[in-house]
């Protein structure tokens, strides 16, 4: 494995005791979105800003190709039969396919306004996309990469995710607060269900008949049973989660905390949060290689994939408050957004005031 | 505010954002996000209070629950 990152890895006799850090792999500008092939071990990653996706080897965390896709490309789904790569370019309004064995582009199909989520049925030969702009769902033929179908949503039309068993996708949409749930076959919507403020991420825990919905501006993540559609409650987490994989078989949900630098791992049976770990700066999503047991973590603030082995074990206890309360704050001269003028901190001086640090993504 | 990490177009980008949402407040530009690897911020968003000494108080509180909270501790402080 490349890209050690020694300082992470702790002391020799915790080795065997907690999850491992084993590197973190530079791999672009805004890395969003992390999905693994583990048969072919490869992990492709959509770097938003640099308007490509990258496939690494999962061995040697190394990259294997680039390939440049549409504008702003958020999410990925892997079409394991034909071995297609479907990304949602959201600022080109298109999906567009790649061969996953070469990064050849095969195709690049137009959707709808915004597409910032895509989901996944095999079974059925299709791939989603949720349009954030037009809350509407375009359904895509995997095979004949041709639009089959458009599904009502809501305003922030985005993640979605596919239960195969019942032929059911549900879309979260941010602005609204809401899932759409709609017949992944006939395309037919078939209802609401209200969640938390700014649902950004939906996926379906197959092993328990759970569908998880990350509530990015209410810290949370919601739980709706999938035969019902009642929603069973909401498990707290980190601050903004926006990414999460499941672990169906070690009954685990790993959450990306973008506004903390961490994964929460959830046990799926008591809905309680068993530990964090440290990843890199604003996670996006994760994705597991249950061969090397490793967690992946896209991090779209720091440019790179985190490499996280045997994540279902704790590790040091995480810092009880940021180590900068109760200490002065370090001074600033930074440009002005509005007219480059060089502010400073002493502007603010005895003054009791918020810093807010974002991000427009 | 203080926008962070945006890799490209950092001015166009925090511009686009603060007209979408209507943001009057103001906007630094952290471009190498320096400043921000200096406090130790690791994700976005995350809300620095900082009191009428310069001290800080609370690193965190985005919801608006919390930050709610959290502001109003900070102005029943001394000196509030």
């Amino acid at each position: 494995m490349d890209h050690r990152d020694p300082a992470a890895q702790g002391p020799a006799c915790s080795a065997g005791l907690a999850h491992r850090v084993r590197a973190h792999c530079p791999v672009g500008k805004g890395p969003e979105a992390v999905v693994v092939d583990a048969p072919r071990r490869r992990a492709f990653v959509a770097c938003s800003r640099s308007d490509a996706v990258v496939a690494l080897d999962l061995d040697t965390a190394r990259p294997v190709w680039r390939a440049d896709v549409g504008r702003e490309p958020i999410p990925l789904v892997l079409d394991r039969p034909t071995g297609r790569l479907f990304s949602a370019d959201a600022r080109s309004d298109t999906v567009t396919v790649l061969d996953s064995a070469t990064g050849t582009r095969l195709a690049q199909i137009p959707v709808g306004c915004y597409p910032a989520g895509l989901g996944h049925h095999p079974g059925l030969r299709r791939v989603f996309s949720g349009n954030t702009a037009d809350g509407t769902i375009t359904a895509v033929d995997a095979d004949r990469l041709e639009v089959v179908g458009t599904v009502p949503a809501e305003l922030g039309a985005g993640s979605i995710a596919v239960d195969t068993r019942r032929d059911r996708g549900w879309c979260a949409n941010f602005m609204t607060g809401s899932v759409t749930s709609f017949d992944a076959a006939s395309l037919r919507p078939l209802g609401r269900t209200a969640v938390r403020e700014g649902p950004c991420k939906a996926v379906v825990d197959p092993a328990r008949g759970d569908l998880y919905v990350a509530s990015s501006l209410h810290g949370t993540v919601s739980r709706i049973r999938l035969d019902t559609g009642a929603l069973l409650g909401e498990l707290p987490v980190e601050r903004a989660p926006v990414g999460m994989c499941v672990d169906d078989v070690r009954g685990l949900l790993y959450v990306c905390n973008r506004g903390a630098g961490t994964v929460s791992v959830l046990d799926t049976a008591t809905g309680r949060e068993t530990h964090r770990i440290m990843v890199g700066n604003a996670p996006g999503d994760c994705a597991l290689d249950p061969v090397s047991d490793t967690l992946l973590v896209s991090n779209a603030g720091s440019g790179t994939v985190t490499f996280v082995h045997r994540p279902w074990l704790p590790g040091p206890p995480p810092p009880t408050s940021h180590p900068l309360v109760g200490r002065r704050l370090p001074g600033f001269a930074l440009p002005d957004l509005s007219d480059g003028r060089i502010r400073t901190s002493r502007e603010w001086a005895e003054k009791k005031y918020v810093i807010n640090f974002f991000a427009s993504w | 505010m203080i926008n962070v990490w945006e890799n490209t177009d950092p001015r166009d980008e925090a511009a686009n954002f603060v007209a979408v949402w209507d943001i009057g407040a103001t906007v630094l530009l952290d471009g190498t996000g320096e400043y921000a690897a200096l406090l130790g911020i690791r994700g976005v968003p995350t809300n620095v209070l900082v009191d009428e000494h310069g001290i800080v108080r609370v690193v965190g509180g985005t919801t608006p629950d919390e930050l709610d909270a959290a502001v109003a501790e900070l102005l029943d402080g001394d000196g509030g």
